[in-house]
């Protein structure tokens, strides 16, 4: 026996911040190729339009991270409490969630974690968020704005290694980018229908698989104020 | 008494200035600059002349090909009562002996805008390549403002200012070609904070000890610097408040001044490719004002952190090394969804039941 249940997970300003971020740093990722390898790739015609657009979409993405940190800092007070990994997580919580992904989701066992507003990732995703959410984007963010001032800020450079010293970071994070976006955007489609992922982050609404019988993990998700939404997509 | 010993003096004198000229011109064709450098090679004679710049550095002098032909050669028929008979010696024309620079610059949009003579002092003339970066900007300098030019540049060139301090005016207002990039050694005052400006001769003999200056950074004094004697210089030059400043420099000079228009095109150099970054110099200052250069092992531009660290040239001078890793991690990001996509495709039939909402 089991139903299903709406839970609201995803604020509206998470929301617009994501797809602004997604959007940017794909941008950023495919300009970012053209300017390092420009005998190799155009895909926005002259050198000077890739570095426009990549410097434009860099300030997008740094100002829309301000926003995303403000908002969880401050509005929604909830940063530590959705991101950082409990010891509990990190004691058997990652070991269970990578049990869970490498091995009794192909034998068709249902996800250990649950998403609630209060625990909306599961134990692998708070780490890997908190990875790039506060230490990689960070980074590649003033590294990139640096960048964007290598003469006026010359004697920076030199505390700092050099140029290529920074450079050198800019990049390899800017891989570490891209290969978070192959995983991410694939482990986004292992929900119980590949796109019962997307939907919450278009329009905030999860859709949770309860088992009534057990009833596990599914607690917190009854004392939400919302109104269960059987139906909505 | 006395009118006989003036006499005898203005003898003396005549016979002086006479076998003096003589000698000197009688010298010329062994060593043509001697004679007239006994006065022009002394800073006073500037006090006594009407053109200020009648001085001219012996040691400069010497050391560029306009002293092997020497001054007569462009200031032919020199007055015997020179200079007392108040005639100025003619100077020669550079049209006369460089016609092919003449009149491919005559022809230019900066013909008509400045003369030979206010880019070149004949008697101070050197190549190119035994020039600073820095130096041969200068002539420009003279003329257009520096803070200007980057003002007027960075309306459509990204980073201007470091456009400016790492490139030639010439690389994109004349057909000029050859490109390598020169690296000069620049010092400042510690703690000063202020702006780094070429190392002199005297800061780098310090640091030698008295040893060809070369030593400090060929150790082995093979006349080439190896990776291994650029990165060590480098560390070297951290704690010294100095650095190696890199400039993209034409080895083949040409007069033809314009506004290039494939220079709007940022991928003329930035798409040039790392083949084109492979040679590269260190520019050390000579004892006389003028440059030498080492040539630096092929391909030190390239590599990943401390050959150049302070020279980075989007687009063309990125690590092979570098590229990998970050293919490497690229690569690993993208074997996760293929892996698992691939098992989960196998074992779809497992999750079959789960797949009640369509
Ligand atoms: C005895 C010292 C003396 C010698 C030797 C001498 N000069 Fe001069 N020269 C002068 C002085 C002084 C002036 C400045 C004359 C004046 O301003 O009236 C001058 C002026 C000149 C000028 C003209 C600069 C101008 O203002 O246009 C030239 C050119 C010149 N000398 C070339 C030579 C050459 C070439 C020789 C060797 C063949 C030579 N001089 C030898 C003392 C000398
Ligand atoms: C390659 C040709 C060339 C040679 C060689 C040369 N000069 Fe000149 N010199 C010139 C020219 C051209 C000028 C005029 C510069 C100007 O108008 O700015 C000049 C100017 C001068 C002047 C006037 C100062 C000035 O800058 O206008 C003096 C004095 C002079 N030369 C002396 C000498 C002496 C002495 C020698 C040899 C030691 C010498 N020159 C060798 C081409 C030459
Ligand atoms: C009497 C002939 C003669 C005159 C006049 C002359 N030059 Fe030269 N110049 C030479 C020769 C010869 C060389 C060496 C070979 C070459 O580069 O063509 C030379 C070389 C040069 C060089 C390259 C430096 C080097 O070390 O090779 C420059 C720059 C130069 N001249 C500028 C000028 C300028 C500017 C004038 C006019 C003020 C001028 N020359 C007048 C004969 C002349
Ligand atoms: C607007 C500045 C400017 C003017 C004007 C100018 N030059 Fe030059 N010239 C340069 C620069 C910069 C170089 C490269 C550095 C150097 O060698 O001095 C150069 C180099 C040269 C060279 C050496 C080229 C080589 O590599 O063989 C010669 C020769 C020369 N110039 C002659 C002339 C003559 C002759 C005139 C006048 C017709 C002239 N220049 C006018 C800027 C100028
Ligand atoms: C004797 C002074 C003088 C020197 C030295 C000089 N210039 Fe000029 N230049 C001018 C003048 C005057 C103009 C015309 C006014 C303007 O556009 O600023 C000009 C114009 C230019 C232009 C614009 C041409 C156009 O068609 O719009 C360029 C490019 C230029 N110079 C490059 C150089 C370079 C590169 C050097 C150094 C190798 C140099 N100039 C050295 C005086 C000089
Ligand atoms: C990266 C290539 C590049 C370099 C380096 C460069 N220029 Fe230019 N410059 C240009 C181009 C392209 C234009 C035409 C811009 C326009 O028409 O708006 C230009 C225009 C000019 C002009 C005429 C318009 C104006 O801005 O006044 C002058 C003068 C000039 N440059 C001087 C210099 C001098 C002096 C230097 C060295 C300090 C220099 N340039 C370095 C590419 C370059
Ligand atoms: C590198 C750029 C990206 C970063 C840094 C990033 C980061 C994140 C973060 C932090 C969350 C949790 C959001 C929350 O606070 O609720 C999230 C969720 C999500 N993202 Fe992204 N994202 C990026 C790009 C993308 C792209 C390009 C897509 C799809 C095309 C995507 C799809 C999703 C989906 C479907 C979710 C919800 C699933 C889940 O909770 O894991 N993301 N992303």
């Amino acid at each position: 026996m089991r139903h299903n249940e709406m839970v609201y997970v995803t604020p509206l300003p998470v929301r617009i911040w994501h797809w602004l971020n997604a959007f940017g740093i794909v941008t950023l990722c495919v300009t970012g190729l053209q300017i390092r390898f420009p005998d190799y790739v155009n895909v926005f015609g002259a050198y000077k339009a890739a570095i426009r657009l990549h410097n434009t979409a860099g300030t997008v993405v740094s100002i829309s991270y301000t926003l995303w940190i403000g908002y969880y800092l401050v509005v929604a007070r909830s940063l530590i409490k959705l991101y950082v990994p409990t010891l509990e997580d990190l004691k058997t919580g990652i070991f269970r969630q990578a049990y869970f992904y490498f091995l009794t989701y192909f034998l068709g066992k249902p996800n250990p974690h649950h998403s609630t507003p209060d625990s909306k990732f599961n134990p692998m995703q708070k780490a890997a968020y908190l990875v790039i959410m506060l230490i990689l984007l960070p980074l590649v963010i003033v590294s990139g704005i640096l960048l964007m001032y290598v003469a006026p800020l010359r004697e920076l450079f030199l505390l700092l290694g050099g140029i290529k010293m920074l450079v050198g970071s800019h990049f390899l994070l800017a891989c570490c980018f891209t290969a978070f976006l192959f995983v991410h955007i694939y482990l986004a489609t292992l929900g119980h229908t590949p796109l019962a992922h997307f939907k919450p982050m278009w329009n905030g609404w999860e859709e949770e698989v309860i088992e009534d019988d057990t009833g596990d993990g599914a607690g917190d998700a009854h004392s939400d104020p919302k109104p269960e939404r059987k139906d909505m997509v | 008494m006395r009118m006989l010993k003036k006499v005898f003096w203005f003898f003396v004198a005549i016979v002086v200035i006479a076998t003096h000229s003589g000698v000197s011109y009688a010298e010329m064709p062994s060593a043509p600059n001697d004679g007239c450098m006994k006065c022009h090679g002394q800073p006073d004679i500037a006090a006594v002349a009407r053109n200020k710049s009648s001085y001219i550095d012996p040691v400069k002098y010497s050391g560029t090909t306009h002293s092997i032909i020497g001054c007569t050669a462009c200031h032919d028929r020199v007055s015997p009562g020179h200079p007392r008979d108040g005639y100025l010696p003619p100077k020669a024309v550079c049209g006369d002996c460089h016609g092919p620079v003449n009149e491919e610059y005559s022809k230019s949009v900066h013909g008509a805008k400045a003369r030979c003579n206010d880019c070149h002092n004949p008697h101070e003339v050197r190549l190119p390549i035994f020039m600073s970066g820095d130096e041969i900007n200068g002539k420009c300098a003279k003329c257009h403002d520096s803070r200007k030019t980057i003002q007027s540049h960075s309306k459509w060139l990204p980073q201007a200012e470091l456009h400016i301090d790492s490139l030639l005016c010439i690389s994109c207002h004349t057909s000029s070609k050859e490109y390598v990039i020169s690296l000069s050694i620049e010092s400042r005052t510690p703690g000063s904070g202020t702006a780094f400006k070429m190392a002199t001769f005297a800061e780098l003999a310090v640091l030698s000890n008295g040893a060809n200056i070369s030593k400090i950074i060929d150790q082995n004094g093979d006349n080439q610097i190896s990776l291994a004697e650029l990165r060590a210089f480098n560390h070297h030059l951290r704690s010294r408040n100095m650095r190696l400043w890199g400039m993209m420099t034409p080895e083949v000079v040409t007069h033809n001044y314009q506004i290039m228009v494939n220079r709007w095109d940022c991928s003329f150099c930035h798409a040039s490719g790392s083949k084109a970054m492979q040679k590269s110099f260190i520019v050390l200052p000579g004892k006389n004002g003028d440059y030498t250069r080492i040539p630096v092992e092929k391909g030190a531009i390239l590599d990943i952190l401390y050959g150049t660290p302070d020279f980075y040239m989007m687009g063309s001078t990125r690590s092979t090394a570098l590229n990998i890793i970050g293919a490497l991690i690229v690569a690993a990001g993208l074997s996760f969804p293929v892996c698992h996509g691939f098992f989960r495709f196998l074992t779809r039939k497992n999750r079959k039941e789960d797949h009640h909402e369509a």
